[in-house]
């Protein structure tokens, strides 16, 4: 199967000009981004466009989506997401959503089932679970965010965070780290802190009404994610009537960073 | 010139085998109710003496879970003194607006302690500090208008006859209408504090309040600071007055510079190395990307980072030395950076009471009267040089 590459749209919305990557043609598929902003250049997208038309919007506040200061709150994505849709002119889609994705996402589909055709949650944040609560990863350094997020610490997004990380711990040294290096991901956890500072990472409506997800759904889950425990994997396939847990060895929370082609495939297969 | 003395009242008992942040998640087991007692007490009493030695005003402010300072209100301490002391100023510098839900609660507490105090309070309002958020769980994206929206609420309960409906996005009060009103008409003097961050500035400067410069800096951070500010009040359309500017620093006074460090730098190093670590820590959507740069650049002198006595000195993270030392250095940095207020920390740390009266006595006897020469009242003599630093 080829991969094809990324290239960009910006689409006109409510809350203001949106970044949409895109690639490929045949049937329609949404991915939406986790905390990371995670998009361009992303393989798990382009193996995915060697057989769909992929559309991956970047969120409002993420790389240079405008609008994050109409956003507040999870209700709010769930309208922009909605906008996004007639925009882009897709009736009823399968979505893909890693993490916060996976959660807005599932915030759609308990809203408006008829406009998601299938769900794939990859690692899904929004549900509250007492004895598997979600780690922290607001105020984390970079490395022990690595440490988290990734099984694979050579990852050169992982690499990547080690190298801030030196930085971080010579507080001497922080004002020489290039703004540019920085600012994607200020700007990434200060529009996720929009979304899930309080409630952490989770709504706690969204649990009892998961039963209104009408759509077949795929719960994938990395055997190795340290941030989100499997708990909650097992607590949304019990709650959505139709859907199934599918476990991906040797990956992390960053399943569609480590995994690319596994992850196509799987979701290649759940929507054939 | 206005001299104030502020007291951030530090714990000064974290064991040593305790290297963690004294902040947030600094376990709340090592506080010892006893000497909570004592010092609260000390404390309260070094503020108390400050107007004794005729001081100009006394300063408290606000943090939550920490040991850096153990004033999560500093409204009690207020009142506490607005009864103990009879003609100081009194900066409570200052109550974090954000975490206040509904933020009438500050508008009436203020005008409480300004009423029992007859006119002294002098009202703080901060953002609240990073760890804050964690403390409280509000969501620091939405600190800034939060603080805006609770400013605007307190402001108008003070100034707009009652009974009126406030509609906010944060806060919503159907009938405001807050009893009891300040004593000073219109408002108290506002204060408010800032580490450079730009809306900050604006906002000060757009309101005519005043702005306090916070201290762990290289003095040279400080320059640009308050060239910014008046820069920011220029831009308002009008020059700011060195009354509308603060210099907070650590001040220490013994009879010769060998002695003032040899009695001062373990004290102040415990301040930097144990009451610091967590302090700095920045929740995601707290500070604008614009302001990101302006503070960043401060970032590397941050005293956090400081090892050697010498760079205590060199950037004048305290001002420490002979009665002739300190008003010397004091003198040329009033005058550089333009502040009328000078807020002095004369405890800091683990420095013990005796240290703390001396110092206090040594200032107010020896330095005061030639810093009040230099700067008389309403009249800063040396106004800054445009472009200066």
């Amino acid at each position: 199967m080829s991969s094809v590459g990324l290239s960009e749209e910006r689409i006109d919305t409510a809350v203001g000009k949106v970044q949409v990557w895109r690639a490929g043609t045949g049937p329609p598929v949404v991915y939406l981004h986790s905390a990371m902003g995670e998009g361009p250049g992303l393989a798990f997208l382009e193996e995915l466009a060697g057989t769909n038309d992929v559309v991956a919007p970047v969120f409002p506040g993420f790389g240079e989506s405008e609008g994050i200061g109409e956003i507040d709150d999870m209700e709010d994505a769930v309208f922009h997401v909605l906008d996004l849709l007639d925009q882009l002119g897709l009736d009823a889609v399968p979505f893909v959503g890693l993490s916060l994705g996976g959660w807005m996402a599932a915030e759609v589909a308990t809203r408006y089932p008829e406009r998601v055709r299938r769900l794939v949650l990859v690692n899904p944040a929004g549900l509250y679970l007492p004895d598997a609560p979600v780690t922290d990863i607001f105020g984390k350094p970079p490395a022990e965010l690595a440490a988290i997020m990734f099984v694979d610490q050579s990852h050169p997004v992982a690499q990547m965070m080690h190298a801030l990380a030196e930085r971080y711990d010579d507080p001497a040294s922080m004002s020489e780290i290039p703004l540019e290096l920085l600012l994607p991901m200020v700007k990434s956890m200060s529009a996720t802190a929009k979304l899930a500072w309080d409630p952490y990472l989770h709504n706690p409506k969204l649990a009892r009404r998961l039963r209104r997800i009408s759509s077949p759904t795929l719960i994938v889950h990395g055997s190795g994610d340290e941030l989100i425990a499997r708990a909650h994997a097992e607590a949304y396939a019990a709650a959505i009537p139709e859907a199934r847990i599918v476990d991906v060895e040797g990956a992390g929370h960053m399943l569609t960073l480590e995994k690319p082609a596994e992850l196509a495939r799987l979701v290649r297969e759940f929507l054939a | 010139m206005r001299i104030f003395s502020f007291h951030l009242m530090p714990y000064p008992a974290l064991p040593s085998d305790y290297d963690g942040p004294a902040w947030v998640t600094c376990p709340n087991s090592l506080f010892d109710a006893q000497v909570g007692h004592e010092v609260y007490n000390r404390y309260l009493d070094e503020l108390i003496y400050a107007e004794e030695l005729g001081l100009d005003g006394v300063c408290i402010n606000e943090h939550h879970q920490n040991a850096y300072g153990l004033m999560p209100s500093p409204n009690l301490m207020a009142s506490i003194l607005a009864r103990q002391t009879k003609r100081v100023k009194i900066a409570v510098v200052g109550n974090a607006l954000p975490l206040y839900d509904p933020p009438t609660r500050v508008a009436e507490e203020f005008a409480m302690i300004d009423c029992i105090s007859g006119g002294r309070l002098i009202a703080g309002f901060v953002v609240g500090g990073g760890p804050e958020y964690y403390s409280f769980s509000i969501n620091p994206a939405h600190a800034r208008e939060r603080f805006a929206e609770a400013h605007d609420l307190i402001m108008r309960a003070w100034t707009e006859p009652g009974p009126f409906e406030f509609i906010g996005k944060h806060f919503r009060i159907r009938y405001v209408n807050t009893w009891p009103r300040p004593m000073q008409q219109p408002h108290p003097e506002v204060w408010i504090p800032g580490v450079g961050s730009l809306e900050t500035m604006e906002f000060v400067a757009r309101h005519h309040y005043a702005y306090m410069g916070i201290p762990y800096f290289h003095i040279s951070v400080f320059e640009r600071t308050f060239k910014l500010f008046r820069e920011a009040c220029e831009r308002e359309g009008y020059e700011a007055d060195p009354m509308q500017a603060g210099w907070l620093v650590p001040i220490f006074v013994a009879d010769t510079d060998e002695e003032a460090r040899r009695q001062y730098e373990d004290h102040f190093f415990y301040f930097v190395k144990r009451l610091l670590p967590g302090i700095n820590i920045q929740p995601p959507g707290y500070t604008s990307v614009r302001s990101l740069e302006s503070i960043m650049k401060g970032a590397g002198t941050f005293a956090l980072n400081l090892d050697s006595w010498d760079q205590v000195v060199e950037g004048q993270y305290a001002i420490v030395g002979s009665p002739d030392t300190v008003t010397e250095l004091l003198t040329e940095n009033l005058g550089r950076l333009g502040t009328g207020n000078l807020l002095g920390l004369f405890q800091l740390g683990t420095l013990p009471l005796d240290l703390t009266r001396r110092n206090l006595e040594l200032f107010a006897r020896e330095v005061m009267p030639r810093l009040r020469k230099e700067f008389p009242e309403g009249n800063m003599a040396a106004k800054p040089a445009l472009g200066v630093a």
